[in-house]
């Protein structure tokens, strides 16, 4: 290990040492959240900064086992606003059900790291080790609600099926090792270049573990069918960390993609593109089609992100279909979504500060008139979900459609089921709104305080969906940088 | 190019925006005045615009431009040309119309209403004055969302089931045409090299009448019916009206009123600034089809409206008959066709704009519409009643008011082309006048009913603020009735760019891909109806509690 190695890996380690230093601060003194927060904060605006730094110039470590290029910083960024929004939205659910927030910052600091090990991997092994990096303490965080039957028994679920499907990702990558003879992203993609370049056709082996590689990361990211843990994992979880699931994990799974099937599995695109077309056309279809009928927010929420996941799969498509500007809607669309779904989520985690309060659809009635700046908030997140511009969500949308359109073929098939599916899509966001607008108060219940960590972070959260809406330049300069990293297309 | 470079484009467009803001801040108590204001400001600036526009300059004017998303060379552009000045001025007029004649009626959630109808006014001016696409498509899809406050939050019992169909059928014509914006951009791009003005919609017209250019087949003819469908909707044309009647009756008056006087004219507008131009082999192509649509709308639309008990639904009927003629005039591609279309666009939003409010003015004192329940009007309200009168026979068609120009000249525009169309489509208007002075003879004619008489002193007769949102409308029906030439004269250059754009276009053969395309779209009808049968089911629960709350909307 040289001292290059260490600069290359600092926002790595820094991660650690956020949350060992969160760990320290809660031995200490146990029980002041406030300053176990603040220590959280504050290590991972470091960590943030010094991602930054890092990713000015790419560099690898460990004899390229560990990459940093443009795209490892911007998913890092990422990650860590994601876990910064996410401990900012906590603490008001958190404490009035007396759940500790100090173990449940460092559990999700730990899980930032694997997603941090995914984004800068250029190593099979490396890859599996931040993907179970990433989910075990998604696990744990599931059932963060040790007292509540339903957040154990989603937790119980998504730990099955996601060492299930963990086990199945791990005997594909051992096919893909064992044909190409190496563990190394660029090594796999090289083999694999000849393997197609030659007469064999693909061989069964490669195809078996072709197979087994796309339904272990299609588990992840939620997509039909493979989407079952999603909902009972969803609604059982606190709401903050049910926030965090549908974005952290999801966006650390595609992270895994572009490093697994853009990088190293990019020869065979040509293979898993039809394999892609249909994952996506049928999970958004099905996503949606399940979240017309829900009642519950946070389940509907929770269908509603796999009809996302659907979206993002677009993007992919369009790249295999031999667009770049695919894996940069893919990028935004990934940004825009954490940050519109983490505020959705955010505002169904601040009504239940107050405990008892269900995630019903009755507990947003009459909620535009009782809490204005909440409901205002949480209609906004809605509209940008739905696709209304002038929000993240609709420049998301179109940048994803738009590469689909250029790739042509099939894939403009797949960009009208996309826009049909966000039209259907409308009817259940819109029925929140109708709830939160339309509707009376179902209780007298007056109107709860909310601290300001959670304004704060609403706040950020609004900014970024409408920033992202109205001057998309900056963030597309910024994942044009980050796709051109990884892309093998021109 | 403008008078001493001020950006009036974007000051017209974002004044409501700042509008809204201001009646956000300010305390409740000024609400009503602040939101009137500042609709009063964009309206001043709007006709300063108008006095401005110079007719006769080909192409638009006072135009602005910056770069917004320059990686797809996709710009903040707006201009003006004089179908695009026509319509701004009747949005404006209509907005602070709506906005004083919704002073009494609303009464509830006062402040949210009003920012509700500027950011409304927003989206709407936004839309006739976008030169981009992306841009434009932005606009169109930013009128949505407060409408679908207006009707759900203010509307009538049934207003959810409304205001959700309202959304999702609007909803799915517009994303197909964000997928068809997308396409033709990069089409364009794909032909150019380069993004840049891949979504200027001066750059794509150009490169759409160029003899060498022009898109393929397969793009206009699939671009051009995506755009079809989200345009056909908003007009509404047979057989996309159905949510029409539906928006209308439960949307409180002013709400309807900038319904029928702006929203639907939004559709015509897409037909002939960008339909036409960007796809005139398509148009070419299509138009029968569309003028045996516009045909049935017409005939339907009277049909139906003769039968209808309830006076909103009668007028919101018989927008879908008077609509039918605008479409009808836009594709028979000649000059007088395209005038007329242009009439009937403005003159439809004054009239049945009017017809809208004075029914207002009446469910305001009876809370009831039912034609049967009324007779005898003129006996206890003769200013209404005469006031009434004149908008009926303007809409009817009478000559010397403006409702007649638009009719006759689409007519005079189709019988070049099919004079068996135009033999149907006059006899329909016959009809028309049927089922509008049937209905006025009805509730104004005879006894007073006892439902009437029940009312007691509530019956009164229209008051002076009532008539301060008719009267401008009166006096434009009155001119615009006598002296059309006016508005002929400010939009002949945007009827000689359409027809000439048409004109150039050659109609695709009929192949494999045509009946494809759109056996494509009647089987996405047809899902499309199914999906909504569907949830339709599980919103019935929406208008039955609704009812229950109705009161407290009122």
């Amino acid at each position: 290990m040289t001292f290059e190695d260490l600069t290359t890996i600092a926002p790595l380690i820094l991660a650690v040492l956020s949350a060992a230093a969160v760990l320290i601060v809660d031995l200490i003194w146990p029980g002041r959240s406030p300053l176990a927060i603040a220590t959280a904060l504050l290590t991972l605006g470091a960590t943030a900064a010094v991602t930054i730094v890092v990713g000015q110039s790419p560099s690898t470590a460990f004899g390229g086992a560990y990459t940093v290029d443009a795209l490892t910083s911007f998913l890092d960024v990422l990650f860590i606003a994601i876990v910064v929004l996410t401990i900012m939205f906590a603490p008001d659910y958190l404490l009035p059900r007396s759940l500790p927030v100090a173990e449940f910052a460092i559990v999700l600091i730990f899980a930032m790291c694997g997603a941090m090990l995914i984004a800068g991997s250029a190593d099979l092994l490396l890859l599996f080790l931040g993907l179970e990096l990433m989910v075990l303490p998604g696990y744990l965080l599931a059932g963060f609600h040790k007292s509540d039957s339903y957040s154990t028994e989603g937790a119980i679920k998504y730990f099955l099926l996601g060492a299930f499907s963990s086990a199945i990702f791990l005997f594909g990558l051992a096919f893909v090792w064992g044909l190409t003879g190496t563990t190394r992203v660029d090594g796999v993609a090289e083999a694999l270049s000849a393997i197609i370049a030659g007469d064999a056709p693909l061989s069964p082996g490669l195809a078996m573990g072709l197979a087994f590689l796309t339904t272990g990361v299609a588990f992840k990211i939620a997509a039909v069918p493979f989407h079952y843990w999603t909902p009972d994992a969803y609604q059982g979880s606190p709401t903050p960390i049910t926030g965090y699931l549908s974005v952290g994990p999801k966006i650390g799974a595609f992270a895994l993609i572009l490093r697994l099937f853009v990088e190293a599995l990019g020869p065979l695109s040509d293979v898993w593109l039809p394999v892609i077309v249909i994952l996506s056309a049928i999970t958004m279809t099905l996503g949606n089609l399940v979240a017309l009928t829900q009642d519950n927010v946070k389940r509907m929420l929770a269908y509603s992100s796999i009809a996302h996941t659907g979206y993002m799969l677009v993007g992919l498509a369009a790249y295999a279909g031999g667009q770049m500007d695919g894996l940069e809607g893919l990028l935004y669309y990934g940004a825009a979504y954490t940050f519109m779904n983490l505020g959705a989520f955010a505002v169904i985690a601040a009504l239940q500060k107050r405990t008892g309060v269900t995630s019903s659809l009755g507990t947003f009635a009459g909620l535009g008139r009782k809490e204005p700046l909440l409901g205002i908030l949480m209609a906004l997140f809605l509209l940008s979900l739905t696709g209304i511009p002038p929000t993240a969500g609709f420049f998301a949308k179109a940048t994803v459609i738009v590469a689909a359109v250029e790739a042509g073929g099939a894939l403009t098939v797949l960009a009208v089921i996309a826009v049909l599916n966000a039209a259907a899509a409308a009817f259940y966001y819109l029925r929140i709104i109708v709830y939160m607008y339309m509707r009376d108060p179902e209780s007298d219940a007056p109107a709860l305080r909310h601290g300001a960590l959670m304004w704060g972070g609403l706040a950020a959260a609004t900014t970024m969906t409408l920033l992202l809406g109205l001057l998309p330049s900056a963030l597309l300069e910024i994942v044009t940088d980050a796709a051109k990293a990884i892309a093998t297309i021109p | 190019m403008s008078v001493g470079d001020v950006p009036i484009l974007s000051i017209i467009i974002f004044l409501p925006l700042v509008g809204a803001l201001v009646v956000a801040i300010l305390p409740s108590a000024y609400t009503r005045p602040a939101a009137l204001a500042f609709a009063l400001l964009t309206w001043v600036a709007s006709l300063l615009l108008l006095l401005g526009y110079l007719p006769g300059r080909p192409g638009f004017q006072y135009e602005e431009v910056a770069s917004w998303i320059p990686l797809f060379g996709i710009q903040y552009k707006v201009g003006v040309d004089g179908l695009s000045a026509a319509m701004v001025v009747l949005t404006t007029t209509l907005t602070w119309i709506c906005i004083l004649a919704s002073f009494k009626p609303i009464q509830n959630r006062i402040k949210e209403y009003m920012i509700a109808f500027l950011v409304l006014e927003v989206g709407m001016v936004g839309v006739f004055l976008a030169l981009d696409l992306f841009l434009f498509y932005i606009f169109w899809e930013i009128v949505l969302v407060p409408m679908y406050l207006i009707i759900g939050i203010w509307g009538g019992a049934n207003r959810i089931y409304a205001t959700v169909k309202f959304v999702l059928y609007t909803l799915v014509g517009s994303l197909l045409m964000l997928v068809a914006i997308l396409a033709t951009a990069f089409a364009f791009q794909s032909a150019t090299g380069s993004w840049d003005g891949a979504f200027d919609f001066v750059r794509l017209r150009e490169f759409a009448a160029s003899p060498t250019g022009g898109f393929s087949d397969v793009l206009q003819l699939g671009a051009f019916l995506a755009f079809f469908l989200a345009f056909a909707i908003k007009v509404p044309m047979f057989p996309f009206h159905t949510w029409l009647p539906d928006a209308h009756t439960e949307a409180p008056t002013a709400g309807s009123v900038i319904l029928a006087g702006v929203l639907l004219k939004l559709g015509g507008y897409g037909f002939i600034r960008f339909a036409l131009p960007l796809f005139p082999d398509a148009a070419q192509t299509l138009a029968p089809a569309i003028i045996v649509l516009s045909l049935i709308a017409i005939i339907y639309g009277a049909i139906v409206a003769l039968v209808q008990p309830d006076l909103k639904r009668l007028v919101a009927y018989s927008s879908v008959s008077h609509m039918g003629f605008v479409t009808l005039g836009i594709f028979v591609f000649n000059e007088q066709g395209t005038q007329g279309a242009i009439l009937q666009m403005v003159n439809h939003g004054l009239i049945t704009g009017a017809l809208f409010l004075l029914v207002g003015v009446i469910y305001e004192r009876t809370h009831d519409r039912t034609i049967a329940k009324m007779s005898g009007l003129a006996g206890r309200t003769p200013v209404y009643a005469a006031i009434f009168g004149f908008f009926v026979f303007a809409s009817g068609g009478l000559p010397g008011l403006s409702g007649f120009v638009g009719e006759f000249l689409a007519l005079v525009g189709t019988f070049a082309v099919s004079p068996a169309a135009a033999a149907i489509a006059a006899l329909v208007m016959i009809l028309g006048a049927g089922y509008l002075l049937y209905m006025f003879g009805r509730i104004v004619f005879g006894e007073l009913s006892d439902f009437l008489a029940g009312l007691g002193d509530h019956l009164t007769d229209i008051e002076p603020v009532e008539i301060l949102t008719l009267v401008p409308l009166a006096t434009l029906v009155v001119i615009f009735g006598v002296q059309p030439g006016l508005l002929l004269e400010l939009v002949q250059g945007t009827v000689d760019a359409t027809v000439e754009a048409a004109a150039g276009g050659t109609a695709i053969a009929i192949g494999g891909e045509v009946i494809a395309l759109i056996g494509g779209l009647v089987l996405l009808g047809v899902l499309a109806r199914i999906g909504w049968a569907l949830v339709h089911g599980e919103s019935a629960t929406g208008p039955a509690s609704a009812t229950a709350e109705g009161g407290a909307a009122h």
